[in-house]
């Protein structure tokens, strides 16, 4: 709450960006490439892509799981592209993250009471017995039982180790949580559940989440903001209601289009895009999206365009034609 | 000791340990248990042709080439087998295991220059790198367990290293790192767990190539110095007369076989036992 009395964000993230050196050619890829956005306690932001479009990379990055190799990462009033390694660690007690496949993210040789225990063993928090009784207490927020502590992760289904994932990341009751695609490897009937389960943690502990995931429909229905990237970049970043409500960026509109409705009433004209995403190590020129572009003109292979605000001040696109109408 | 007892349940964990113990236990209580003193030369022990004579009532298992009873020789020469079996082949794995780790944990320069010296290790014949070794030091039972172990270190370090960076590139060791684990937790926590197995097998599947180079060292007249008796040159010396008297090779053959196939029973149903998914299986 002490940071919007401040009215500081508790995540800022300014000029990120991260290259891969490809050993042998030395071909640089450019896998984020100078993302910017800031994030309110408390706020969800979607982020949404192909894969390649390094939404991945970007989660990773904020909590620097990987090295950024230009940008500043501002958490919590603390600067955490300049905290040294053993800060690094204390800090990230405040920032989890849950990981997509929850089949290989839980160590199989552990039993569930020693994963979800490992946070606290590692930032020392409690005593003995005080931990066991916080993973006692944690185990049926996620809604499993008991008896599953003393089990391994193979005794479960992937919903289960999901739920054993989210208890892990908030046992330290962290202010941020990565979550990179935590559905995407669930089925269906599944992933509603969990989802369901990272809303009503999100309100009773005041979580902000980053949320990484391909699937516009899973952050229609979690996101506060949205970021779209494509090819390292954001193309377009505004609040959930605007990005499906007025989409200004040729790509959201082709994404959006893509997602199935229930009401054929409500199927718009499908945007289909041609071909693959462009691999990053040879972008396009100017507007990296240009070639795929539906509405493109003679400007865009020449001129990149840049984030600015359209409608409102919260509404940012990167496209020439943007205009602001529907 | 949870998880001994279960291993015990194991029909073959449970076999393989008994034949274990009870070559153990020839071998400790050989000055009691053995018939006569190993070295001593019988009269009656050989025809009068001189050739070896065949078991009977007074020497069970026959005799050897210069008349001195087989079993004796057999349970005095485990003691020599079985120490260096489990000193060479432990300080092998723990090298190779040591080496192995810090190099695909580190990874980067230290860990290719580890490695390109362990490749260096690889490529020299092992048994002309065994002599020149035993040359250089004089040979006592130590010396040729190290000798042994110099030896046989290198494969070990091989395997471990691969599967340390395998282990190190799952997605659960970056869950750990971003849960704020120090590498030391990761490795004691995480990867040293799943390198049990593989370490397991090496302990148990060493123990019988150690007992066969220690043999052929002896051979060579640069191991165990006779009249010592060890497994591996109770069969190189009577080998000459392996087509007139066969259980003098024989014997300590499936002696050999017995002890190592033991081990390695024993090592499997470990493995599996000290791996949740696998556990109770059979």
């Amino acid at each position: 709450m002490l940071e919007r009395m401040n009215n500081q964000p508790l995540l800022s993230v300014s000029g990120l960006a991260k290259e891969f050196v490809i050993k042998g050619n030395k071909q640089k890829i450019k896998a984020v490439d100078g993302v910017s956005f800031a994030l309110n306690a408390g706020e969800t932001l979607g982020v949404v892509g192909e894969s390649g479009s390094g939404k991945s990379t970007l989660g990773r990055l904020v909590l620097r799981l990987l090295e950024p190799t230009a940008g500043e990462i501002t958490f919590d009033g603390e600067k955490v592209s300049e905290l040294k390694p053993k800060e690094l660690r204390a800090a990230r007690r405040q920032m989890q993250m849950i990981f997509q496949d929850p089949f290989a993210s839980l160590d199989p040789r552990m039993t569930i009471e020693a994963l979800i225990r490992e946070p606290l063993d590692i930032h020392k928090i409690g005593t003995d017995s005080e931990r066991a009784e916080m993973v006692k207490n944690i185990i049926g927020h996620v809604g499993l039982t008991q008896d599953a502590l003393a089990r391994y992760p193979h005794e479960f289904s992937g919903g289960q180790r999901q739920r054993i994932s989210i208890a892990r990341a908030i046992i330290t009751r962290p202010k941020l949580i990565v979550a990179d695609e935590p559905v995407s490897a669930l089925d269906v009937s599944i992933q509603s559940q969990i989802l369901n389960l990272m809303l009503d943690l999100r309100k009773e502990m005041n979580l902000t989440y980053i949320f990484i995931s391909h699937d516009l429909s899973v952050i229609q229905h979690i996101a506060d903001k949205v970021a779209v990237m494509y090819l390292g970049k954001i193309v377009e970043f505004a609040s959930v209601e605007d990005i499906f409500a007025n989409p200004q960026h040729p790509y959201t509109k082709a994404l959006i289009s893509a997602v199935p409705q229930i009401n054929p009433a409500d199927r718009t004209n499908r945007v289909v895009l041609s071909g693959d995403i462009p691999s990053p190590a040879a972008q396009p020129s100017g507007c990296h999206f240009h070639p795929r572009c539906p509405i493109a003109v003679e400007q865009c292979s020449e001129v990149e365009p840049q984030l600015r605000s359209i409608t409102t001040a919260d509404h940012l696109v990167s496209c020439h034609l943007a205009t602001g109408v529907r | 000791m949870k998880t001994f007892k279960r291993l015990l349940k194991r029909k073959i964990a449970l076999f393989s340990f008994a034949i274990i113990l009870f070559i153990v236990a020839s071998a400790i209580f050989a000055p009691l248990l053995a018939p006569y003193d190993p070295n001593e030369q019988f009269q009656q022990g050989l025809t009068l042709q001189g050739s070896p004579i065949a078991p009977n009532s007074e020497f069970i298992l026959g005799t050897d080439l210069l008349g001195r009873d087989l079993l004796s020789r057999l349970m005095y020469g485990a003691r020599t087998s079985l120490f260096i079996g489990l000193l060479a082949n432990g300080f092998a794995v723990l090298l190779g295991t040591f080496i192995g780790v810090v190099a695909g944990f580190v990874r980067g320069r230290i860990g290719s220059a580890i490695m390109r010296f362990t490749d260096l290790m690889m490529a020299f014949p092992a048994l002309l790198l065994a002599i020149t070794l035993a040359a250089i030091f004089s040979p006592s039972l130590f010396i040729v367990a190290l000798v042994i172990a110099m030896v046989n270190w290198v494969q070990i370090a091989r395997v471990i290293y691969t599967q340390t960076i395998s282990i190190s590139e799952k997605e659960f060791i970056e869950a750990s790192r971003s849960l704020g684990a120090t590498n030391t937790r990761i490795l004691r926590r995480h990867v040293l767990p799943h390198l049990a197995p593989f370490v397991m097998v090496w302990a148990t599947l060493g123990i019988s190539t150690t007992v066969l180079l220690e043999a052929t060292l002896s051979f060579l007249g640069i191991g165990v110095r006779p009249p010592t008796p060890s497994w591996g040159n109770i069969i190189f010396e009577n080998q000459t007369y392996f087509s007139t008297a066969p259980w003098l090779v024989f014997i300590p053959g499936v002696a050999i076989i017995l002890l190592a196939l033991a081990f390695n029973f024993l090592g499997d149903a470990l493995r599996d036992e000290l791996d949740p998914t696998q556990r109770g299986r059979q």
